[in-house]
């Protein structure tokens, strides 16, 4: 008994449990980097734990974003936020325009977030048949994300529906999706057949989204990344039982004519790729880093690491195209949470930040400053208004399908689908030039000091489509928008680069699969095009007219093409859908309203807003530019207390 | 476990590697108390054992039906020193380990003689219907019998499920039917008949039917968006059937010979994930077997003992939705067993005994994968031992001996394997007045690796060695009556270490795990009882306490993160009461079973803490005597307060549950 008492006693003074907390080594000024506001960090977890999480990492602290959840120190910013968690085994994540895109393969969802508020717009239950889909990896082209799964199918989601609109079929458990030259390269594993996996590279044209091709690899092929006019596939081979090993290859395949030109005998697990190099990690190598010349196929580096530093097993490895610096996520163990490592581009650590969750596998940079608020429960209303009083787009490829177009429809049960989406923060299309909406806030907004209301949109780099946005007090009381109209001015106004008052006559086309012509107040004659994309009227449906005449401010021309890319430049400031949302970005202030003859006019506070798409630009590929609008906030929402 | 770079057929094989893969054979034998040299015979009353050399706890009929036990694995909940690992649910897989040792280091025996399954090495106990269990009796080290067979000698715990023997005392014949009906359309019938064939023959006959829906409901926990669900494809069906021939063939030898038939078909309850509803993985049992069992005395001093098994089991295991090329699974196994055993004892003194052992055993696994080793398994068990009992001291010594070799059709077998191990007891009754006896032990025991960690896919590794434990325990134990109360009080301490734990880790190549010989875990543990019941009168009151303690230390690598971290799913303190009170009027239990926080992990982050939980039950039965039978009727209330919690990760565990049965006796 005296023994038992001894160990007992012992044991007790065991009781030292461990709470990790994230943990920085390295020079905090090192970590601002090309101007990015920080970075998130997916951790997949453990598979069949539900542990999947998201980190944010803000390079102004330099820690992991944490709070205190219920069941103790947390930093999963996604559960924060959302009052719920991700799920299990979360691959893959994206940062397109505004928002993040994360793929949890075991839960078979897609979930979307505002990447300055970390809030999940939607999430997409990914199934065929009722059976789970399985997504895998994700990759981005003009208006839609793609979405490779291991049910055999790469998923099309459109960015501005949130919706999965078209499927296609390719090879067995794709592990891994890219993009370029117009094509989808989607590497078939087969990985489920141990034994027997595939060993092709499905090749889908965009603009039909069909496949077009399969390449014929080595078996299992896994990792796939463009650069160019080239893809390069990573192909594990069969598993060799007496080297307990894959025999692993590289192929680069020439987007030309779609076939493999060389395969290099460097067994890559994964890697990043930019000025013609790959910044790698390998089967069987350990935590070593090397780097890859893509032209020669030579590895320049073979120890990238240059100050002993040890990664015990890399996850993940992002190279920033700018500073080339080179993060890597290290899994430790795979079952303790795992780290962030920055390496200056000479290959010493610059900062290591413990503790960020287990098995991080992939990072992203963030360029717009983010607010992770602690989830209080769910909000009815995302939007501060309380009516839509006018919904009059003009003709545009997304009319009719946001909001959703039904026979019988007219603008006033229009003008209530636009309330429905716009109170749940989803998106409403204003078609081409001279397309508005006019919102009446459920409080009198007032003008205070600073910005006064927000207005998000789906703006990001290269994809702007401003709108020019109109304020009216309710003067009468009459809760009608019947009171004068003044004019918000915003860069362009302010320069004198706009015309006013420009009118553009649409009229319906004959067919639903025609371009819809338009004139100008000037006699200048253009078209909506159509594309293959939308196969309905982009005239809206419920008008009673065949011709309809829009009158509003014509910012200059925005778009213009750089080599086969269609680009959209943004205005310095003052237009929806300009620039990606944020706080900054998106938020307007009463004082800048004119009055019809140009001159400043003060206003105690409005009631109204009208946006007005105020570009005419269109081409064949991406369509024409058409304001979109998602979510409109009051600023001052207590204002009246 | 998988991550996205091991590939999918990592994530098969995990799967497949977690399968309840149920026991394989099972032999009936009685050899408890074959021996009883001045030995303190078992009475309900009495179950700290006394005079054992090591912790030993027993439930007989009266404790499981207290404990509102449906399955065996139930009342080991009660047993202090004993971890059970419920995936919840009747269909759930339900392991114990003991002393913190591993599931795999626990020998399950049923009428002692152990079941092996060399696929997982993982015993459900689950599937032993406590209606069939005449005693369960768990001994946490070396036995006092003599009698034990080579294999059961050499582990460093055993649990032993002994099954009802016929008592037909002057009666022709006995008969006893059972029928329990609960929560979530659980149904279970049990028909026994047990009846003399001649003058030295007894023939028994035993058949029990179970199936239950399994559909209950429990909370999925998602921060602030936890939803109310029922626990789907949790269905289970059984039937066992089993024919026992008891021969006295002459005055000093004893044959039994059993045939035994066991059928299942389940769903398998899934790990309950967000948004992912499909559980639709399907579960076939079916096992046949005969074996038989002599006992001959030929002489005062010598006494022999004969067992041979033949055993088959089939099982399947399919997924009807995997996005492999066949859009499905289905795996079939067969497991074949030969066993034969033999032991002689021999009585020097009325002090001194010594016995030898020597069992064999031949195992074959095949199945339907085209990348199946096919292994065979020979393994010899030798053991000798020496015993020396006076009237107050009892001194054990044994020398285990194991030796096996692996071959297989595709492929390269694993290395042969040999060992030897000792184990050492003693008893002493230090103060005899009181009935109070210090013990202490020491047990050096090994564990094979299973066909899966040596031939699974690409996980298996062929060059694994055994996980090599050893386990050192002292203790009290007292054992008294006074006024009709009979008393016993157990407390043990015990410091046990595994070396070389068989563990799936990230091989050479990183993104592919295997099998390794890599842990090593120390624990410092206490465990303590206390048993009072009243012997006499009218109203006879029975409280059983334990509690345990448990340190389980990972002491692989001192620089890694896991250094002294708790083993998963080992609580540090658990605790059991149950209560019961037999009057002329009714009868009536309580019975409460508590567990401290413990991890899911054997990394102690916060993500992986599971908090603690209890479960609270009672029941209520009374006997009527009519004139041709005896009518017991029972209630039983389990999880009393409805206490919803998962014992395993992601695994919910069932509600309050209510449950009434009718027995007859002919």
């Amino acid at each position: 008994m005296k023994r038992a008492a001894y160990i007992f006693i012992i044991s007790l003074l065991c009781l030292v449990s461990c709470d990790p907390e994230p943990v920085l080594i390295g020079e905090s000024q090192a970590i601002a980097d090309a101007g990015h506001t920080g970075v998130y960090v997916l951790s997949e977890g453990l598979f069949n734990l539900n542990n999947s999480t998201l980190s944010w990492i803000d390079f102004s602290t330099g820690l992991p974003d944490s709070w205190s959840a219920p069941t103790g120190n947390s930093y999963d910013c996604f559960e924060k936020v959302n009052g719920r968690r991700l799920g299990d085994t979360a691959n893959d994540i994206l940062l397109y325009g505004s928002r993040l895109y994360i793929a949890v393969n075991v839960s078979s969802t897609i979930e979307i977030l505002d990447a300055a508020t970390g809030h999940s717009l939607k999430q997409i239950q990914m199934s065929r048949n009722g059976n789970p889909s399985e997504p895998r990896y994700m990759t981005a082209n003009g208006h839609y994300v793609y979405v490779c799964s291991f049910d055999g199918t790469v998923t099309r989601i459109d960015t501005l529906t949130m919706k999965a609109d078209a499927t296609v079929t390719v090879g067995r458990n794709p592990d891994g999706i890219c993009c370029t030259a117009g094509k989808l390269y989607v590497s078939n594993s087969g990985g489920l057949d141990f034994d027997n996996p595939d060993s092709t590279v499905s090749v889908i044209d965009l603009a039909t989204f069909s496949e077009i091709k399969r390449i014929s690899v080595r078996q299992n092929p896994g990792s796939i990344y463009a650069d160019g006019n080239r893809v390069y596939v990573v192909s594990r081979g069969i598993y060799d039982y007496d080297k307990n090993d894959y025999d692993s290859r590289l192929h680069c395949i020439d987007t030309e004519n779609d076939q493999v030109i060389e395969t290099y005998d460097i067994p890559i697990l994964k890697m990043d790729l930019h000025d013609g190099q790959a910044w790698f990690y390998g089967y069987g190598s350990g935590g070593t880093i090397q780097i890859l010349d893509l032209a020669s196929g030579r590895i320049i580096d073979s120890d990238f690491i240059t100050d002993g530093t040890i990664i015990e097993r890399p996850y993940g490895i992002k190279v920033e195209p700018t500073s080339h610096k080179v993060y890597v996520c290290d899994a430790a163990d795979y079952v303790t949470p795992g780290s962030l490592c920055c390496f200056a581009p000479d290959g010493h650590l610059l900062y290591r930040i413990r503790n960020i969750g287990i098995n991080p596998n992939t990072i992203v940079f963030c360029d717009v400053p983010v607010t992770l608020n602690e989830y209080q429960g769910e909000v009815q209303n995302k939007s501060d208004i309380d009516s839509v009083c006018q919904y009059m787009p003009a003709p545009g490829q997304f009319v009719g399908e946001m909001p959703k177009y039904e026979e019988g429809d007219d603008s006033l049960s229009m003008a209530g689908k636009c309330l429905e989406l716009l109170q749940k923060g989803e998106m409403i299309t204003l078609g081409g030039f001279g397309g508005y909406v006019t919102v009446r806030f459920k409080q009198t907004v007032h003008n205070l000091s600073g910005a006064d209301f927000r207005i998000d949109g789906n703006a990001f780099e290269g994809s702007s489509e401003p709108g020019v946005v109109w304020v009216s007090a309710d003067v009468n009381g009459n809760g009608k928008p019947d009171d004068p109209w003044y004019e918000l001015y915003g860069s362009e106004q302010a320069a004198g680069r706009s015309t006013k008052g420009y009118t553009v006559t649409y009229t319906k086309p004959s067919a639903s699969n025609m371009d819809t012509p338009w004139t100008g107040s000037d006699g200048r004659e253009g078209s909506i095009l159509y594309n293959a994309y939308h196969g309905h009227y982009y005239y809206p449906m419920w008008y009673d007219t065949a011709t309809k005449a829009f009158t509003g401010t014509l910012l200059p021309e925005n778009m213009y093409q750089e080599g086969t890319k269609w680009v959209m430049s943004s205005f310095e400031y003052g237009y929806v859908d300009n620039l990606s949302n944020s706080p900054e970005n998106s938020s307007f202030d009463i004082d800048l309203a004119h009055d019809s003859n140009g001159l400043p006019v003060h206003l105690d506070s409005i009631r109204f807003v009208r946006i007005q798409c105020a570009v005419i630009g269109c081409n064949r590929l991406t369509g024409e530019e058409s304001t979109e609008v998602s979510t409109i906030y009051n600023l001052h929402p207590d204002a009246d207390q | 476990m998988t991550r996205s770079n091991t590939f999918i057929a990592c994530l098969t094989a995990i799967c497949t590697l977690c399968l309840p893969v149920e026991a394989q054979g099972q032999i009936f034998f009685d050899t408890i108390r074959t021996e009883n040299l001045q030995e303190v015979p078992v009475t309900a009353e009495r179950t700290a054992g006394a005079r054992s050399v090591s912790a030993q706890k027993i439930a007989d009929t009266r404790l499981m039906s207290a404990t509102g036990s449906l399955q065996v694995s139930d009342v080991i909940k009660y047993f202090s020193g004993a971890t059970v690992k419920d995936y919840g649910g009747v269909g759930g897989l339900k392991t114990v380990s003991v002393r913190g040792l591993g599931a795999s280091h626990t020998a399950v025996a049923y009428d002692g003689i152990i079941i092996t399954d060399n696929q997982t090495g993982q015993i459900d106990l689950g599937r032993f219907s406590a209606s069939q269990a005449g005693s369960v009796r768990l001994v946490s080290g070396p036995d006092n019998d003599m009698l034990q067979t080579a294999a059961m000698a050499a582990q460093a715990a055993s649990i032993t499920v002994s099954s009802v023997r016929p008592e037909l005392g002057g009666k022709k014949q006995d008969t006893k039917a059972e029928l329990k009906y609960g929560s979530f359309n659980t149904l279970s019938a049990l028909a026994n008949t047990a009846f003399r064939a001649g003058e030295n023959n007894t023939i028994q006959a035993q058949a029990e039917w179970l199936t239950t829906e399994g559909a209950y409901p429990y909370i999925q926990k998602n921060a602030e968006h936890s939803t109310a669900k029922t626990r789907d494809n949790s269905d289970v069906h059984r039937l066992r059937a089993e024919a026992a021939w008891f021969s006295t063939l002459n005055s000093s030898t004893d044959l039994t010979v059993r045939a035994y038939w066991y059928q299942s078909r389940q769903g398998l309850p899934a790990n309950i994930l967000y948004n992912d509803e499909a559980a639709d993985e399907r579960l076939w049992n079916r096992e046949a077997f005969v074996q038989s069992s002599l006992k001959s005395t030929p002489g005062d001093r010598l006494t022999l003992k004969v067992n041979a098994k033949y055993g088959m089991t089939r099982t399947r295991y399919l997924n009807p939705r995997v996005n492999n090329r066949d859009g499905f699974t289905d795996n079939r196994y067969i497991e074949q067993e030969g066993y034969l055993s033999g032991v002689a004892l021999y009585r020097f003194t009325d002090y001194l005994t010594a016995s030898a052992a020597l069992d064999g055993r031949l195992s074959k696994l095949d199945g339907n994968g085209t990348n199946q080793a096919h292994p065979t398994r020979a393994t010899m068990n030798a053991s000798a031992a020496v015993k020396y009992a006076s009237q107050s001291l009892i001194l054990t010594g044994r020398l285990n001996y194991v030796g096996t070799t692996e071959s297989t059709k595709i492929r390269k077998a694993a290395d042969n394997y040999s060992h030897l191990s000792p184990v050492i007891g003693a008893n002493w009754l230090v103060w005899p007045a009181a009935g109070l006896h210090l013990r202490a032990s020491y047990v050096n025991t090994y564990r094979l690796p299973t066909f899966n960690d040596l031939y699974f896919e690409q996980i298996g590794r062929r060059d694994l060695r055994p996980e090599r434990a050893a386990v050192t325990s002292a203790g009290i134990v007292f054992e008294n009556e006074l006024q009709a109360l009979s008393i016993s009080f157990y407390a043990d301490a015990y410091n046990s270490s595994v070396r070389d734990r068989i563990l799936a880790v990230p091989g050479k190549n990183t993104a592919v795990w295997m099998m390794k010989n890599i842990g090593h875990v120390v624990t410092h543990g206490f465990e303590t009882g206390l048993d009072v019941v009243k012997t006499e009168g009218r109203i006879r009151p029975a409280a059983k306490l334990s509690y345990t303690y448990q340190r389980a230390m990972d002491k692989t690598d001192s620089q890694g993160t896991t250094w002294n971290h708790q083993l998963p799913y080992t609580p540090r303190h658990s605790a059991s009461a149950v209560a019961w009170i037999e009057t002329p009027y009714v009868n009536a239990s309580c019975n409460l079973i508590y567990s401290g926080r413990y991890f899911s992990n054997g990394y102690n982050g916060p993500e992986y803490s599971m908090p603690s939980y209890y479960e609270l039950g009672c029941s209520l039965w009374k006997a009527i005597n009519l004139k041709s039978c005896s009518l017991t009727v029972k209630g039983e209330c389990i999880n009393l307060t409805d206490h919803r919690y998962e014992l395993v990760a992601n695994y919910p565990m069932p509600g309050r549950q209510f449950r009434l049965t009718v027995t007859v006796d002919l």
